[in-house]
């Protein structure tokens, strides 16, 4: 537990809110929560506020223990928390701040299908989708890979299923770190993982997990949507997933390997979750080692649902994946750590940037943009994103709930000044899912959607109740704090049409 | 002899609160808690016992390793667990039998994914003439 009861909270203007460093002796930056205050009464109500104090403690951390608009009560780390540790000032690493589903992320699948000639045809759809995307807990999938292939996708990620003709290189090309983290130690991954890991790459899993088949509802940024190749009423594919039993079992191996770090490097925590080791330390890359082994994977099972998502459309549709344009729009991590150089207090600086439910959200590289002129050094990162998207930013693909709305945003300037080029990742839980349930008592979810043309299909006895609409925030809400603070700009607004669910 | 278990909300987690006259029974009470967020117990059969040992550096630390164990026979062995008892138990180190049955999607229908179990706001207390502990795992 953290060690103050109440946690002072001062606002900063209509969109920011500090938790100063003074009110706690152990912290060591400031607070920031991204709100507006209808958000922030909510966040007053949970002990959010707290975990973002607690993690303002570890050290090396720089700028300030950030939380974005969907924050809510995590385990350790808050979830759409952002925090930044300097590798060559001690920081640390923390699998507590990335989370058990490691690189956790959305996907993106643009196509030419208009929305209204698929609409008399949106349940067979989504019937075939559920019959063809293996979902639900424990469920494993039709690839099955030996430890050899697992260590392969450990270290290259998508690109390996480019090499076994079940991916090409535009989908890796629109992927964040080209769907695979340099770095990546598959000798770091204990066998338990592996043994998870056999037959659940290409699964979708279970909770808020989904493949979404959704329209174009609007678009706000019409140069940025064109290179998107995004238009209203055309139909997008979205998919949310991540590193399943294989990340998991990474992240728990990991916090009970470094249950004794704290203790030898001399870190006082406030709650046992935010185990962590110095970046540079031997337990610290162990850690980053094996994560980003499971952040690959990730990468590697988000193209593999994408393969069976393009193989059920078109085989529904009596089409081909080429004929109804499927491309890949983009695909970003929303739980990962990685090594990024951005510039604080006027110096580049090598930092350990964890997002747990958060986006990279890195803004234009043109003249004028920080990253390009004042530290230089990021160069290597920005040349990440596709050539296509360098002059409007990096896509931030943000799902909402299923009977609401999805965005699609670009990063902006203001990221790269104040988050460490991050913005936020989704919707944020509002309803803990048993009162989810108790809300749903005597009504029928399915029909509900059914009735706001939403067609939605769930494989666990609660899935529907649990991931209600009621149970999120508002996502227009979060969204327009996160714009309205200069963190991104809106690119489009997409609506669910159908929905699978674990 | 007597011990409760009893779910609690948390935003996106799932809180198991137990209390207990032992550490043994605390600890039966926590894993059965657990082994119902997988699977309702009541459809369970008792048709196997499988032998779980494990040691740690504290009794907290204990009690994560002891579910993480028993959430590793589902997710490894697609056991499920009717009932647990606990044989001989210390601050470092437990003994206990797990009766259940393999998972059959014919006669089950599973719960929530739990993808571990984890230290947050982790105890283990004995209070008043008896124990408490409350753990969060992350679904």
């Amino acid at each position: 537990m953290g060690k103050g009861q109440t946690i002072r909270i001062e606002q900063i203007d209509e969109y920011r809110w500090r938790i100063p460093k003074e009110s706690r002796e152990d912290m060591r930056v400031d607070g920031i929560i991204y709100a507006d205050e209808k958000l922030m009464s909510h966040i007053r109500g949970e002990q959010a506020a707290e975990q973002v104090a607690n993690v303002a403690t570890l050290p090396g951390i720089v700028g300030a223990s950030m939380a974005m608009p969907d924050i809510h009560w995590g385990y350790g780390f808050c979830i759409g928390g952002v925090a930044a540790m300097d590798v060559e000032a001690g920081g640390v690493v923390s699998p507590g701040g990335v989370g058990y589903d490691i690189n956790c992320g959305v996907r993106l699948l643009r196509s030419d299908l208009k929305a209204e000639s698929l609409r008399p045809r949106i349940k067979g759809v989504v019937d075939q989708l559920m019959r063809d995307v293996p979902c639900g807990v424990g469920v494993g999938g039709p690839f099955k890979f030996g430890d050899d292939e697992l260590r392969k996708i450990c270290l290259d990620g998508a690109k390996y299923l480019v090499e076994i003709g079940l991916a090409d290189e535009e989908d890796l090309v629109a992927t964040e770190a080209g769907g695979c983290l340099d770095g990546a130690d598959p000798d770091a991954v204990s066998p338990i993982a592996y043994r998870r890991g056999r037959d659940q790459c290409g699964t979708l899993g279970a909770g808020n997990h989904f493949v979404e088949v959704q329209v174009v509802e609007e678009i706000f940024d019409a140069q940025a949507a064109a290179a998107m190749e995004l238009a209203v009423g055309t139909v997008t594919v979205m998919i949310h997933s991540g590193s399943r039993g294989f990340g998991y079992q990474v992240c728990d191996d990991a916090i009970k390997t470094l249950r004794k770090a704290p203790e030898k490097f001399g870190i006082d925590l406030p709650d046992r979750q935010l185990v962590c080791a110095p970046v540079k330390s031997p337990e610290g890359r162990r850690y980053l080692g094996a994560m980003r082994s499971a952040a690959n994977y990730a990468w590697a099972n988000r193209q593999l649902l994408a393969h069976l998502a393009r193989k059920a459309l078109a085989h529904h549709l009596k089409a081909t994946v080429e004929s109804l344009g499927l491309r890949q729009v983009y695909d970003v991590a929303h739980n990962i750590a990685r090594i990024e150089t951005h510039e604080v207090g006027g110096r580049p600086r090598k930092l350990c940037v964890h997002r747990k439910g958060a986006t990279r959200a890195f803004g234009p590289v043109s003249t004028g943009s920080p990253q390009a002129v004042s530290t230089g050094s990021p160069q290597a990162e920005s040349e990440e994103i596709p050539r296509k998207y360098r002059s409007i930013g990096q896509p931030v693909l943000i799902p909402g709930d299923m009977g609401t709305a999805s965005y699609v945003l670009v990063g902006a300037d203001g990221a790269m000044r104040e988050t460490f080029g991050s913005t936020c990742h989704g919707a944020g839980r509002v309803m803990s899912r048993k009162a989810a349930v108790r809300a749903a008592a005597g009504r029928h979810i399915e029909k509900e959607l059914a009735a706001s043309g939403v067609v939605a299909r769930a494989r666990g006895r609660r899935g529907l109740d649990e991931e209600q609409p009621d149970a999120y925030k508002d996502i227009h809400n979060v969204v327009d704090v996160v714009v309205a603070a200069g963190l991104a700009r809106k690119v489009a607004r997409l609506r669910p049409m159908g929905v699978i669910k674990g | 002899m007597s011990k409760s278990c009893r779910t609690f909300e948390h935003t996106a987690d799932l809180g198991l609160e137990a209390r207990a006259d032992t550490p043994g029974e605390l600890f039966e009470a926590l894993g059965e808690g657990l082994a119902g967020a997988i699977c309702l117990r009541q459809t369970v059969a008792m048709q196997k016992t499988v032998h779980v040992q494990v040691e740690s550096e504290d009794i907290e630390s204990l009690l994560v390793d002891f579910l993480s164990e028993l959430l590793g026979l589902f997710n490894l062995e697609k056991f499920l667990i009717a009932g647990v008892r606990v044989g001989k138990i210390d601050e470092t180190s437990l003994a206990a039998e797990v009766t259940g049955e393999p998972f059959d999607p014919a006669r089950h229908e599973l719960g929530e994914e739990i993808k571990a179990v984890t230290y947050h706001q982790l105890k283990v207390a004995r209070e008043g003439a008896g124990w408490t502990g409350r753990v969060i795992l992350d679904i």
